[in-house]
Formats: C-alpha cells, sequence, structure tokens
C-alpha cells in the first residue's frame, strides 16, 4: 500500500461518520420486491441493518453484497453510498468507488470529504483533470478538523499540479505540508519534480533520473530549513551527475544568484545552452542583470520572454522595472500595468507601479497603488 | 480494518426535505421538472423527469434532460439509458449520438463510443462548437487507440489553437505521435516523459515554432532515441520543416531499431521522391506495401515512384489501389491523372484532374473538422 493510501484512509475514518441504523433519503416504496432468497434479509431496513453488522464484525465481503443489494432498493442512501465506497476503496476498486462518490456528491454536494474521496478515487483511475478539479472543490469545502484528510488531499493537489505544469503552486502546497508535519521522504520527489519542472507525478520518473528528483527535493527541504551548505552539496553533486539535464543548472543557478550571484549567472547560462526554452531560467537571469544595472541585457531576456509567452506577467514586470530604470517611463508603465491586469495580487508591480506613477506626477494612480498594496497586506488578502 | 474503524464513527446525514404537495398529472410533473431543472436543483428534476418518462415514455424531451443532467453529474452509465431512449424517439437525435459516444467513452464500452460518434457525423449536425470540441477531442482518443494515428492527429491539430499547449492536448498528440495505440488513461507509466516531450514538439511544430519544438524532439531523442517510433516521429517533424535529407535520416535510424516498420519505410521512399531520386524510392515502397497492403500512402509513393521511373502501367495500378484506399486524397488524384495522360488515356486523366481541383483545398490538416469526420471508416488517408 503506498504512503498516500494510508493517508486517505485514515482519514476517512474521520472525514465523514455513518449512524449505524440507516435511514434512507427518501422511505422505499410500499409493497417493494425482495432483493435477496426467502430467509435472508429483504426490505431496505433489514439489508441495511445487516451490511452494518456485517461491516462491525468485519465481515466486508458480507458487507459489501448487502450494501450493493440495498443501494438497489434505495439508489439515494447516502450512508450506503459513503459505507460501499470506503468498503471498495480499501480493496482497491477504484472505479466503482469513483461511480459511488459520484452519486454520493449529486445527493449530498456539501460534503467536502465525498469530494475528496471522489478526487482521489479519479486520480487512481487516472482521470487526471477531474481529479484536480474535485479535490480543489474538497478543499473549499468544510473537512472538519481532520488533519490527515487535508494532508493527504494536499499531497494528490501538489502531485497533480505538477503535472498539469503549475510548478510554482505545488511548490507552495508541498512546503505548506512540510511546515505541518508532513515527512520528508513523502515530500522529496514531488517537491524534487516542482523544483526542475517536470510534469510529471512521481510514479511517473524515469528510473534512471530518480536520484536527480531525490537530490532535487533534498535540496528544497535543506535549504527552506536554512541548512544551506547541505543544500547547496546537494544541488552541486546533482549538476555533476545530471549536467546535460533541463532544469538542473537552473535550480543550481537561482539557489546560487543569493550566494553567490555571478556563480549562479554561470549555472543560469549553462541552463540555457541546454534548454534555450526554460523561461524561468531567462526570467531570473533577467532579473539579475537588473539588479547589477546590465540594463540592455536585461531587456533583452525579458523581452524573449515576451516573445515566447506573451502572456508571461514576469516578463512584462521585469521588462517594465528595466524600462523604467533606462528611463523610459512611459513604456515602463505600460509593461507594468500589463503585469499587473496579469497577476494582479503580485505586491512588487503595485510597488514598482506606486514609484513608476510617482515619478510620472501621476498622484492619484500612485495613491490608488498604495490603497492597493495595504489591501494585499491584509491578513485576509486572497 | 482501517475501514471498519470508520464505519463505527456516526454523524447523521440531512434529508432533503419533500415538497408537500407532489404533482401528480404528467403535464404538472413535466412542468415541475423543467421548472426544477431551470432553477439548478438538479436532484429534484432528475426524480421529476424520471417520474415523467415513466408515466409518458414516448416523451423524448423528457429523455433527453434527464440523460443531460446525469452527464453533468457525470454519472455516465446512468446518462447513457436515457440518451439512447431519446435517440429512438427522436426524429434528428444528431447530438444524443455524440452525448451517448462520450458516456460510452467513460464507461469503457469504446466499440460502441466509436460507432456513436461516426453515427454523429454522418448525421451532419454538430450542434454547437463545445460539443463539436468535447467529442471530436475523444473521438481522436478513440481512433489513437485502434492504432489510426493520422487521422487522430488530424483531429487534435484542429484543437491546437484553441487549447494551446495544455496538456489535455499535447498528451493525446504524444501518444499519437509516437504511435502508442492507448488512452492518456491507460498508458504505461514509464513512458510519460517520452509522451510529453513528443507532443510538445509535435505542438510547436504543428505552431510553426519549430526552434522549440526541436528543443523537445532533441530532449526526446537523448533519452529514448533508442526507443521504437522516436526516430520516425523525429523524421515527421523534419519533414514538415521540409528538411528533406535530415528526415531521411531519421526514417533510415528508424529502420536500423525497427526493420518493419512500414510508416518508416514509406516516409523514406517519399524523402527520396521528393528530392528528385525516385529510383532510391522503389524498394523501400514496394517493402512498406508488402509490410502494409492497407496503407494508401504506400501505395501513392510507390505509384509516384514507378510514374516518374517510366514504369507507367505499374503506376496507374498501384495508384488506383490508392486512390480506392482514400477516394478523398486530391494527391492521389494528380498523381492517377499523370499516369493516365503518360498512358495515353486522356478522358480517364481528364476525370482524375477533376476530382484533384474537386478535393484540393481539403487537405489542409486544419480544414474544418466537419469534413474531416465524414471520412469514411477504415481510409488510410495519406496526410
Amino acid at each position: 500500500m503506498t504512503t498516500p493510501k494510508i493517508l486517505v484512509l485514515l482519514a476517512c475514518c474521520c472525514a465523514l461518520a455513518i449512524p449505524v441504523v440507516a435511514q434512507p433519503s427518501n422511505p422505499a416504496p410500499a409493497g417493494q420486491k425482495p432483493a435477496t432468497a426467502p430467509g435472508g434479509p429483504s426490505t431496505f431496513t433489514q439489508l441495511s441493518e445487516a451490511a452494518a453488522k456485517a461491516r462491525e464484525e468485519n465481515r466486508n465481503d458480507d458487507a459489501v453484497r448487502l450494501y450493493r443489494q440495498a443501494l438497489k432498493l434505495e439508489p439515494k442512501w447516502k450512508q450506503g453510498l459513503w459505507s460501499l465506497g470506503m468498503l471498495l476503496y480499501d480493496k482497491d476498486q477504484y472505479a466503482e468507488v469513483r461511480d459511488l462518490m459520484r452519486r454520493f456528491v449529486a445527493v449530498e454536494p456539501q460534503a467536502g470529504a465525498g469530494w475528496a474521496v471522489l478526487g482521489m478515487s479519479e486520480f487512481q483511475t487516472r482521470d487526471y483533470s477531474r481529479s484536480l478539479d474535485h479535490l480543489q472543490r474538497s478543499r473549499r469545502l468544510a473537512l472538519g478538523d481532520n488533519k490527515d484528510m487535508a494532508q493527504a488531499i494536499f499531497y494528490y493537489v501538489a502531485v497533480l499540479q505538477t503535472r498539469f505544469e503549475q510548478y510554482d503552486d505545488a511548490m507552495a502546497l508541498l512546503m505548506g505540508m512540510r511546515k505541518s508535519g508532513s515527512s520528508a521522504d513523502l515530500l522529496t520527489e514531488p517537491l524534487g519534480l516542482a523544483a526542475l519542472r517536470y510534469p510529471l507525478l512521481p510514479a511517473e520518473i524515469p528510473p534512471d533520473r530518480k536520484e536527480m528528483f531525490r537530490m532535487a527535493g533534498q535540496a528544497v527541504l535543506a535549504d527552506e530549513s536554512q541548512r544551506r551548505d547541505e543544500a547547496e552539496k546537494l544541488l552541486s553533486g546533482m549538476t555533476a551527475a545530471y549536467p546535460n539535464e533541463a532544469g538542473v543548472h537552473s535550480f543550481y543557478g537561482v539557489f546560487l544568484l543569493n550566494v553567490r550571484p555571478s556563480d549562479g549567472i554561470r549555472e543560469l547560462k549553462r541552463e540555457l545552452e541546454i534548454a534555450p526554452f526554460n523561461l524561468t531560467a531567462k526570467l531570473r537571469l533577467a532579473d539579475e542583470y537588473l539588479k547589477e544595472r546590465q540594463l540592455d541585457e536585461a531587456l533583452r531576456l525579458a523581452d524573449e520572454v515576451l516573445k515566447l509567452d506573451p502572456t508571461n506577467a514576469s516578463g512584462f514586470l521585469v521588462s517594465g522595472e528595466t524600462l523604467v530604470a533606462k528611463g523610459d517611463l512611459e513604456r515602463g508603465i505600460v509593461a507594468l500595468e500589463t503585469a499587473r491586469k496579469l497577476r494582479p495580487a503580485t505586491v512588487r508591480t503595485h510597488w514598482d507601479l506606486l514609484r513608476a506613477y510617482t515619478s510620472a506626477g501621476r498622484v492619484e494612480d500612485a495613491k490608488r497603488e498604495k490603497e492597493e498594496i495595504e489591501k494585499l497586506r491584509r491578513p485576509d488578502a486572497p | 480494518m482501517l475501514t471498519a474503524v470508520l464505519l463505527l464513527l456516526s454523524v447523521s446525514f440531512a434529508n432533503p426535505a419533500v415538497p408537500d404537495a407532489l404533482p401528480k398529472t404528467f403535464e404538472a410533473i413535466a412542468k415541475a421538472a423543467d421548472q426544477a431543472r431551470e432553477a439548478d436543483r438538479l436532484n429534484e428534476a432528475i426524480d421529476l423527469y424520471s417520474k415523467a418518462v415513466r408515466l409518458r415514455p414516448a416523451w423524448a424531451d423528457g429523455w433527453w434532460w434527464l440523460g443531460s443532467i446525469f452527464y453533468e453529474q457525470d454519472r455516465f452509465s446512468e446518462a447513457e439509458g436515457p440518451f439512447r431512449r431519446y435517440i429512438a424517439l427522436s426524429p434528428k437525435p444528431a447530438p444524443a449520438y455524440a452525448f451517448l459516444a462520450l458516456c460510452e467513452y467513460e464507461t469503457q464500452d469504446y466499440a460502441a463510443a466509436r460507432h456513436h460518434f461516426e453515427l454523429w457525423s454522418k448525421a451532419g449536425s454538430p450542434r454547437n462548437d463545445a460539443l463539436r470540441d468535447v467529442a471530436g477531442y475523444h473521438w481522436a482518443l478513440l481512433l489513437t487507440r485502434e492504432g489510426r494515428f493520422n487521422e487522430a492527429l488530424l483531429l487534435l491539430a484542429a484543437k491546437a489553437q484553441k487549447l494551446g499547449a495544455a496538456p489535455a492536448l499535447t498528451e493525446p498528440m504524444g501518444l499519437a505521435s509516437l504511435r502508442m495505440a492507448f488512452l492518456p488513461e491507460n498508458y504505461p507509466q514509464q513512458h510519460r516523459e517520452a509522451v510529453w516531450l513528443a507532443g510538445m514538439a509535435a505542438y510547436y511544430c504543428l505552431k510553426s515554432d519549430f526552434p522549440r519544438s526541436d528543443d523537445f524532439a532533441e530532449r526526446l531523442l537523448q533519452h529514448y532515441g533508442q526507443e521504437p517510433n522516436v526516430h520516425y516521429f523525429r523524421g515527421t517533424l523534419l519533414r514538415f520543416q521540409q528538411k528533406l535529407d535530415p528526415a531521411a535520416e531519421e526514417f533510415q535510424k528508424e529502420l536500423q531499431i525497427s526493420p518493419g516498420h512500414a510508416p518508416a519505410l514509406t516516409e523514406w521512399a517519399v524523402a527520396r521522391v521528393e528530392v528528385g531520386r525516385p529510383a532510391e524510392a522503389l524498394t523501400p515502397a514496394r517493402r512498406a506495401v508488402e509490410l502494409d497492403p492497407q496503407s494508401a500512402r504506400a501505395h501513392y509513393v510507390l505509384g509516384q515512384a514507378l510514374l516518374e521511373t517510366g514504369s507507367y502501367q505499374e503506376s496507374a495500378h498501384e495508384l488506383e489501389i490508392a486512390k480506392r484506399l482514400a477516394p478523398e486524397s486530391s494527391r492521389i488524384r494528380f498523381a492517377l491523372s499523370n499516369a493516365y495522360k503518360r498512358l495515353g488515356r486522356q478522358q480517364d486523366s481528364k476525370r482524375e484532374q477533376a476530382a484533384f481541383l474537386a478535393l484540393k483545398d481539403k487537405d489542409n490538416v486544419l480544414a474544418p473538422l466537419d469534413d474531416k469526420l465524414k471520412t469514411p471508416r477504415g481510409t488510410g488517408r495519406p496526410e
């Protein structure tokens, strides 16, 4: 059994609980036909009670059979849908769990745990797009105080976000999990994938590069714990062992920018020789050149990013900052305004605009940016 | 054991309130069902439509809405029955064929899904862009699963503008490009990286962003250059860029790895013809025809090579087979027209020339989906 599955089952123990005496969502019609042979339980009430008893006595196969029979008589019986779903999840029968949970959330749409189990089942049946949607939906709904359930959901959401190339969101979620006490071992590969920006699940990592992703993940964890020397040793070892792999030099370079910027620049340049379309490397390099006042180089790289990805908010941000630094206030403001439109919650953009508007004498616009910054800094800001 | 612990815990679910006065007549129930649906009270609408169609099983609209609500809730197995009833009752059931096919795709009844997609396309009424998009997309997945890779890529290519380089598009493009007869949800997980890289390379090639396409293709070769179909795919990308000699080299590399690779033999022969060396195309083209006698493109290139090396009678024979396999291909008609001309069959030549002119605008891979979907089954259209 995989670690996430253990998490799921633990989580489900507390996520939704089931009444011992079942109540159908609507009374069964009078004169309903018996569902089993004479002598056995036949009415909905008898079947649901027998199912609950079998479940309590750990006669799970009997419980599954009885729940199925009861649900034939009362298809919208929420407790039955949930209980049968849990029994089958434990038996790895994910396609059937998925179908049960779809019926369950149709009658109980506010049940966060229902959406969570649905999303996890869809993950197992590799319906990843729906899985991510439904897990995200479960995050927005009440899950009670169940930390295990929340951690399981975060794990699946994060690995799916990586597969859908939402690397920054995945990284933030995984780091949040680490701070909440999730084991480093569970998070290492997902962190490595997000850090190196490969849209793969941990189970999809090519065997010949498993160590590369582990080293990257361990480096993230070391860096986050302020163990900088250990992080650098891991990253240096990773680039030495995998010198021609995309993403490796970029990740090391970004780390080094905070330690020895000239070495960071060297690594980012190396990355662009291997992967000339690595936008992250281009942007970080442009940002570094901007800091060093190498404005032409910074602008060239920012323009390249925007040519490759015309809706890249960070590209407009760096481009705008560089243009302002070069004294081209008008074009700089246009670029910064575009960055703001594309990603309104980035405080740095609003600061840039505040300064640029002030320089341009646009007092009202500057005031508005200041208000926006204050709004974004409130604890309840999105 | 853990589940047993779970099941002992208890909190009750609230049961939905049952309306005091339920409507009794069909008309009243149907009206209440519509009102519930319009107010987004979908569970209530399901109950009411179910009652209404029990009272009046010939009420087509009731079945339609019942199927649609189940579909909306991803309850595909439950949606199938109502859509089937609607199809049986409605004089214009075309969109329901597509919805039924989509449900059958989800319940893994793939043969039925393909059949209903075909009926939908033949009915000639795709309903709206959204349905066309989702149905065309799933049909492409099924075509890939059946090994009809070029047809799948044609359908997927039509989505490129709308979807961009989204994983939903690049993953199936990668599968079809690497000639892997799987669905995105069931191919072996160890191939994920190769599928991703191939899909990205195919996508950017389609967008004519060749440097970026080459970047992904080179990464694919770096790690998977010894896997079947990878060099073949690289060759097709290079050929798309009109880099004919490098393309031919890639097809040859593929043949070293997969000696019986009929598409690589075919494309290698095509590349030889295109660089003006038709004699070199004869042997690989003959071998390709031998390996895959149902490939229109293999017969076409053999016919073309024979035409250009002066074997007109044999050329016409091969091109006639190609025409039978892919009657909508303009380039086959053009070649056949030339072959007949060389044989002095002026009437036949004129007829084929006219067919060429009528068909030539439909060869664009981005031609409207409707035209492509109407392609008869089993045709090996040469792209």
